[in-house]
């Protein structure tokens, strides 16, 4: 894959991440991340946005359950309770 | 058990950690809160020996932090203090290091933690009073029962897994209830599942 290509991807992965948190986080809700302290919805888009620390780990986050839904490991592991 | 208390993420942690406290008192066991300045190192190596350890705090792969980001716990340091004894370290990523120590065979002793940063959810309108705050009590009641199971005298395998199962059985009652809230409440939930670690002894009991 071209450099242009890894950066394309990289970009739409960022615009989707920040349209499941415009949807998922309500405006009263705060994420804590370990010592990064609190963050509002605002401040994990910027996050995201500037593809900091925090925010590859949002994407990281968002990435692992979407992939535990596709795959069916999420549905597989709520049949079991 | 650690308490740090001196910005809101440990605030929620020392609020959340009650239940905990109240399993101790309910069952007459002899235990000792570290709490707030207390949460030190100095403290903490002084202490008489429990065999069961909380430690709640920041953390990274090779330490765990107490009050105001002291270092109680650092690999290559004092770690062995920590060695065949039973330890919960409600702490971001302490699983993958620390953690791992305790996969020599001779130790009797077991690490539950986490090997991803352990998150959680607030409701602002309660940060003022996080003891009411429902959407945290979710995060915190299903990472309690590490603890609780451990002190009811389960093995460290049953309570992680009992702990690793309350959390699917809220993600569950989450999507179920599908508010604005679910679904991040889900997400967050699945990545603490996914990263609460077991190493050592998993036969090891209170």
């Amino acid at each position: 894959m071209s450099q242009k290509n890894s950066e394309e991807i990289n970009e739409k992965l960022k615009e989707l991440i920040i349209a499941r948190i415009e949807a998922n986080m309500s405006s009263n809700l705060k994420l804590s991340i370990g010592a990064n302290g609190s963050m509002n919805k605002e401040q994990m888009i910027r996050h995201v946005a500037d593809n900091d620390e925090i925010g590859r780990r949002i994407i990281q986050t968002h990435l692992n359950f979407m992939r535990a839904q596709a795959t069916g490991q999420l549905t597989n592991a709520l049949n079991e309770v | 058990m650690t308490l740090p208390q001196y910005e809101d993420v440990t605030e929620y942690l020392a609020v959340f950690s009650k239940p905990i406290i109240d399993e101790c008192q309910k069952r007459n066991l002899k235990f000792r809160l570290l709490k707030k300045e207390k949460a030190n190192r100095r403290e903490f190596e002084f202490a008489p020996e429990y065999n069961f350890v909380v430690l709640n705090g920041h953390g990274s792969e090779d330490f765990i932090t107490g009050h105001k980001d002291e270092k109680i716990i650092a690999k290559g340091e004092n770690e062995k203090i920590l060695f065949n004894r039973i330890v919960y370290a409600r702490s971001c990523w302490a699983g993958a290091g620390l953690g791992k120590c305790y996969e020599l065979k001779e130790n009797k002793g077991c690490f539950i933690g986490y090997n991803i940063p352990f998150m959680f959810l607030i409701d602002v309108t309660w940060a003022t009073n996080p003891s009411k705050d429902k959407i945290a009590k979710i995060f915190f009641d299903t990472s309690n029962s590490v603890a609780i199971g451990l002190i009811k005298g389960k093995t460290a395998k049953e309570s992680n897994e009992n702990s690793r199962k309350s959390m699917l059985k809220a993600i569950k009652k989450s999507i179920i209830k599908n508010d604005d809230n679910s679904r991040a409440i889900a997400e967050i939930l699945w990545n603490n599942y996914s990263g609460q670690v077991l190493f050592g002894n998993m036969e090891a009991k209170i």
